[in-house]
């Protein structure tokens, strides 16, 4: 289902971007890097009214689900959308999913999710990893393994 | 339980070998714990993605305070912190009456002098866990009787 996964660190340097190579229009590293960096203001400005909400009106229960570390729906192009989340350790996990292929068109927002938090449970295995360095891009070929099988197995 | 035993002991070795590699270092009579704190750091900033994973977005400075003190704690330790105080202004202090690694040394002032060594590590931990929530920090630690430990974490505002 998705065409590309990226990983962004606190300082918004990526750490690790990674596709798979069915959809021509992000074949190559650079329409990716392109993709996943167009959708970065949109998940700042997601984050920040976040933050303005939970000050502004604690009493606002409703508002509660802002805390969510899923943050969806962030940015849509005619060929691509791009939904994001951000962990409680501001890394951003930022995943495409193509509107043109069938299997990314009609693609429920649940599924993305899991797929996410999926993807943040691979994240923080990598991270044990004690020849990781943090900030650093991620180098290892089995989450790189892991997260292509993600992105392939539609969850 | 087994595991915290294993845990408990890898500790006051890799303490030991810290204290053996600073009196080869250099002959004077300071004990260098700084390699402790950063085994310290290094350990917190990697369990802190893991802990937080299921975790709401923290709303502010003090509910990751709050988080430290009872989630982290209990990870690590099995127990909460006892006492939480704050002077709102970037001053923690978390009070633990029974700290694990003092626990079965003595109970009053006896080996006094050695607590510092045995409360490097936390430091590390707790700042540690704290870079990774983007929140940069001091931490030192304060034994007065022996069990108890009481940890000042200072906020560093930029």
């Amino acid at each position: 289902m998705a065409v590309c996964v990226a990983v962004i660190g606190k300082d918004n340097s990526p750490l690790y971007i990674g596709g798979i190579g069915n959809d021509t229009s992000t074949d190559n590293e650079l329409s990716r890097q392109w993709l996943v960096h167009t959708a970065l203001d949109a998940l700042e400005e997601r984050l920040a009214t976040t933050n303005a909400n939970n000050t502004g009106s604690n009493t606002n229960t409703a508002r509660t689900d802002l805390r969510d570390l899923y943050l969806g729906l962030l940015y849509s192009t005619d060929t691509h959308k791009i939904y994001g989340y951000v962990t409680n350790t501001k890394i951003k996990l930022v995943l495409v999913t193509s509107s043109t292929s069938p299997s990314g068109s009609n693609i429920r927002d649940s599924e993305v999710r899991t797929a996410l938090r999926r993807l943040h449970a691979l994240y923080a295995d990598a991270m044990c990893n004690p020849f990781h360095l943090p900030g650093d891009p991620i180098t290892s070929s089995k989450f790189d393994k892991q997260v292509k099988n993600l992105m392939l197995n539609n969850v | 339980m087994a595991d915290e035993i294993v845990f408990d002991l890898l500790h006051s070795e890799i303490i030991n070998y810290a204290l053996d590699q600073s009196k080869d270092n250099n002959d004077k009579k300071e004990v260098d714990l700084s390699v402790v704190e950063y085994i310290g750091f290094a350990a917190g900033y990697k369990i802190m993605e893991r802990l937080t994973r299921e975790w709401p977005r923290f709303k502010d400075e003090l509910d990751t305070m709050k988080f430290i003190c009872t989630d982290f704690w209990t990870c690590i330790y099995k127990k909460q912190i006892d006492n939480l105080r704050t002077n709102h202004q970037g001053v923690y202090v978390l009070q633990d009456n029974a700290f694990r690694f003092l626990n079965n040394f003595s109970n009053g002032h006896q080996y006094l002098e050695y607590a510092p060594r045995y409360v490097a590590y936390t430091c590390g931990l707790i700042r540690g866990g704290l870079a990774n929530l983007c929140i940069n920090s001091v931490v030192t630690a304060e034994v007065q009787s022996m069990p108890s430990c009481k940890f000042h974490i200072h906020v560093q505002r930029t």
